[in-house]
């Protein structure tokens, strides 16, 4: 499997696993290991069923061995540090180094055989979410199998007999553990590699953590109040960029191991819904959309061309799950004057600043913030702040983006009118409905005079 | 003292006692003739409350001593006032200490005159009664008084030495009160300029909900509640303006200034902890050698022996000393007197009047004991007072204040990375003013059991000790929960 290392265009190195014993080592599949949480893009398989293998965003797919006509995979479940982005880490349960885990990509048809070793201090179990499989094989604990003792290594066998979006998690104290970020992709491929062929495929799984800022692990008992929502466990602006190609079929795989859904969306192109956990889905059967919400435990297989150019944002749309890390009970300080408070409080706390009289925008203020805690919005776009966290990322799409080829283009470059211009002449008279009410309820009286306080950005906290 | 007049009608009948009395005369020989001190004996008081203070007494018997003092207690107020500066002041300016002072005149004088014979005199009366007119002409000569000289003397004496103890006893105990208004004083003017510090930020706070209630984003029960806050927090803050108003006019009481002198300039902060507490060592041997307390009891060993000695060898010679029935370390008057007789032993050869002597000798002596039993215990307490309230100050430096201001670090950045609200912010600005006036609490508490455990050693004993309960430090902080 040593050879196997270079086969990943990626710059993190693989490192063999010295988990499983070297007397046991004999029989089982090297446990290969990524520490990084760059995006690698796997190469063709180098044996077994063709097929075009898909990117993992911030991830990669994990490397296997052919025996005697049988994949075999070899999953480490163990404790991880997983970069959520620049300047902030978190300690997760993962496997083979990272969370999510690697993506298991197989062949319709395929005899797959998957070992499991568990490093945590607590029993696992996989389940194979959405996959066609003996009982036996489904991994609930207690009800299919015993779990996987700590240090132990058990194996699950089956025929990937569904071509489809899957995803792999744990059925042993589940809250806990999927809270803890144990969960990865599965991808079974068609037997025919042109069904559906597309010409960019990626992939990610939908997180939620609770991590206090300051603190390095998630909060396990956390219900709905989340503070991080990911793609593969990496918030914007730490979360690659996807491209392509001008022209290309792109299609872009997602799963939902959160505790709500994400109605997740593209800007820019109209696309189609062409999967979902229980498959292709008819061509008849589709309908163009902009967002598509993808449930609580389900898969989504979204396929467009991209014809337009840009840099196109692709995010989900609740708008809390673009912010990292906020105050869930900070007052809307909207249009409360602030500048004498501010001088009583800056005599007993020097370094305060008022904020949030125009807004939650904090603009370019950089201000020291506790460990290990992210800005709540972030990113810098070639027009300045992106105001962006959590589940945010770009579509980049380019004339000349080379087959293949997934770096970063850099930003767009808009030709001359295209981009949204200041109005410079006079200012227009506003013009204002005086009609009031409809049909079912006309107006009863004149309408009162009702003024109304608009409060207009001043610039300034204070007035 | 009762004076024997000697008149022609009982000239006679003194005869005999005289012959009685000359072992008297021998035993007094040694009283000597002593004479009155030009400083009204200040210096043999200064000898006990310089070691024991680190400064002496000065008597104001006139104007000039008047205008010194006021020169030396106006150079000392002229610079924020020290620890050492107010004891001084006190000791220099207090009129109670005065009071003893001149007391200790007073015995002195009586000392003095005691060795002395009273002037021999004529006396001439006429009374009258309706028609008839009765002239007695007298030769007076105190032929008792001439007697009992040396014995007066004696007592006197005694009395003149109990009467610089008990003024020394006094500007100890004096220094000591100083010194624990003085730090109660500063940590209520620190508390009460932190308290300010509450009321800023209550203010703020109630400003800003006023804002928010005003541009809509709070409901009227939102704003009440930050607005009821900063009115609970002025009221504490009127509180902790009178507690440091109360503290500093107890300090100026015991500094004895008034007038232009009102105006005590204290430092802004207590002084800061030693580097180590003092080590429990000798403290108690120590004590049984300085306290003034039991050296007043000793001397009222002493004396009753004397006393009873003289009662043994004569019987007829009743003394009876009431100096000890008074503890000096009240402050009251003492109840001073004593009474000699000279009787003739016709009837009672005394046997019951000495046992009385020895009974009474016996009573100073368990009451000595008494008191160096219980100064010993005193001194055992003060100290685990004294390393207690060190141990919680510094505690409350090293680690709780140092805590708190990190935790105010944090809230500020995660104010700043809008995790928390400027509310949160304001609450633990508050918190940590809270804990600030612990910890001069403390340090004050600290200083006050410092100054007890000097008294337990030096003076007669800490007025109360240290109470160590908990909350004791629960100011009209403690209250401005949010
Ligand atoms: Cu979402």
């Amino acid at each position: 499997m040593v050879s196997r290392r270079d086969l990943f265009t990626g710059a993190a190195a693989l490192v063999g696993a010295g988990v499983v014993s070297r007397v046991g080592a004999a029989s089982l599949p090297e446990a290969v290991m990524v520490h990084s949480a760059a995006t690698q893009v796997p190469p063709p398989p180098p044996n077994g069923r063709p097929f075009h293998p898909v990117v993992t965003l911030n991830g990669w797919s994990l490397p296997w061995r052919m025996n005697k006509g049988v994949k075999e995979f070899h999953l480490v479940a163990e404790p991880v540090v997983r970069e959520f982005a620049p300047g902030m880490k978190a300690n997760l349960w993962g496997y083979n180094g990272a969370s999510p885990g690697p993506t298991i990509e197989v062949v319709e048809g395929d005899r797959v055989r998957i070992f499991v070793t568990n490093r945590l201090p607590e029993h696992t179990s996989i389940h194979w979410h959405g996959q066609r499989l003996p009982n036996g094989m489904d991994g609930v604990t207690g009800l299919t199998q015993k779990g996987i003792q700590p240090g132990k290594t058990m194996v699950y066998e089956f025929e990937a007999k569904r071509p489809g979006t899957f995803m792999y998690h744990p059925h042993a104290d589940e809250m806990v553990q999927m809270a803890m970020g144990m969960m990865g992709f599965w991808v079974t491929h068609p037997k025919n590699p042109d069904f559906m062929k597309v010409d960019r495929d990626y992939v990610f799984l939908l997180g939620s953590y609770d991590i206090e800022p300051g603190s390095f692990v998630p909060k396990t008992s956390t219900m709905l109040d989340f503070n991080l929502f990911t793609f593969n466990s990496r918030v914007f602006p730490g979360i690659d960029t996807m491209v392509a190609r001008q022209g290309e079929r792109v299609r872009i795989r997602v799963g939902n191991l959160t505790m709500t859904n994400h109605p997740i969306h593209l800007h820019g192109h109209e696309f189609e819904v062409t999967g979902t956990d229980g498959g292709w889905t008819r061509p008849e059967s589709r309908w163009p959309e902009v967002t598509t919400d993808v449930a609580v435990g389900q898969m989504r297989a979204i396929e467009f061309v991209a014809s337009d150019l840009g840099d196109w944002a692709f995010h989900c749309h609740k708008s809390h799950h673009t912010m990292n890390a906020m105050g869930h009970d900070v007052p809307n300080m909207i249009g409360v004057a602030q500048s004498e408070a501010a001088k009583k409080i800056m005599s007993i706390i020097p370094d305060y600043m008022a904020m949030g009289s125009t807004g939650g925008s904090m603009g370019e203020m950089e201000m020291p913030l506790p460990d290990n805690t992210l800005p709540m919005m972030g990113g810098q776009g070639p027009f300045g702040g992106v105001e962006m966290g959590g589940m945010f990322t770009i579509m980049k799409v380019r004339k000349d983006q080379k087959r293949g080829d997934y770096s970063d283009p850099g930003w767009y470059k808009h030709p001359a009118g295209t981009v949204a211009y200041e109005w410079t002449g006079a200012p227009l008279e506003a013009v204002r409905n005086t009609s009031s009410g409809g049909q079912s309820m006309p107006a009863a009286a004149p309408a009162r005079k009702v003024e109304f306080n608009v409060r207009k950005p001043s610039g300034h906290s204070g007035h | 003292m009762k004076r024997f007049a000697v008149t022609r009608t009982s000239r006679r009948a003194v005869e005999p006692a005289l012959r009685n009395c000359a072992l008297v005369l021998a035993v007094s020989v040694l009283a000597g003739c002593a004479s009155l001190s030009d400083d009204g004996a200040a210096r043999e008081v200064s000898t006990l409350t310089q070691p024991r203070t680190g400064f002496g007494v000065a008597p104001e018997r006139n104007e000039r001593d008047a205008q010194a003092g006021r020169e030396q207690v106006a150079r000392l107020l002229s610079a924020p006032l020290t620890p050492d500066a107010a004891v001084q002041i006190a000791l220099l300016n207090n009129r109670g200490l005065q009071t003893s002072l001149a007391q200790l005149g007073v015995s002195e004088a009586d000392f003095v005159q005691a060795g002395r014979m009273r002037n021999p005199g004529f006396s001439f009366s006429r009374m009258r009664g309706g028609d008839e007119v009765e002239i007695e002409r007298s030769v007076m000569f105190d032929l008792i008084g001439l007697l009992t000289i040396p014995l007066r003397s004696a007592i006197e004496s005694g009395r003149f030495e109990g009467a610089k103890l008990s003024a020394a006893s006094e500007a100890v105990r004096l220094a000591g009160e100083t010194r624990r208004a003085y730090f109660n004083a500063v940590a209520a003017a620190q508390t009460e300029k932190f308290m300010r510090q509450v009321v800023t930020s209550a203010e703020a706070g109630a400003q800003l909900a006023q804002e928010q209630a005003k541009v809509g984003n709070w409901s009227t029960l939102d704003r009440a509640r930050e607005q009821a806050f900063y009115a609970e927090a002025m009221t504490q803050y009127a509180r902790s303006r009178h507690a440091a108003t109360a503290a500093r006019e107890r300090l100026v009481r015991l500094l004895g200034v008034w007038g232009a002198q009102l105006d005590v300039k204290l430092p802004d902060r207590l002084p800061d902890l030693p580097s180590q507490p003092s080590e429990a060592g000798a403290l108690e041997a120590l004590a049984m050698e300085q306290r003034l307390d039991l050296q007043i009891a000793r001397r009222d060993v002493e004396a009753t022996a004397r006393s009873l000695g003289l009662t043994e060898a004569t019987g007829f010679i009743n003394v009876l000393e009431a100096g000890y029935a008074s503890k000096s370390s009240t402050g009251a008057p003492r109840e001073n007197g004593y009474e000699i007789s000279l009787e003739l032993p016709i009837f009672d050869w005394g046997g019951a009047r000495r046992a009385r002597a020895r009974a009474t000798y016996m009573m100073s002596v368990h009451r000595t004991a008494d008191i160096a039993i219980r100064a010993r215990s005193e001194v055992r307490e003060a100290y685990s007072a004294y390393r207690t309230s060190y141990d919680v100050a510094r505690h409350y430096r090293d680690e709780v204040v140092p805590l708190k201001k990190q935790i105010s670090e944090e809230v500020l950045l995660r104010y700043n990375g809008m995790l928390a609200s400027v509310f949160e912010l304001l609450a633990d600005s508050r918190d940590q003013v809270r804990s600030v006036n612990g910890a001069i609490d403390a340090q004050r508490d600290f200083w006050i059991a410092e100054t007890e455990l000097q008294a337990a050693i030096n003076g007669s004993g800490g007025a109360v000790s240290q109470s160590m309960a908990p909350g004791a430090n629960a100011g009209p902080a403690a209250a401005a929960e949010h």
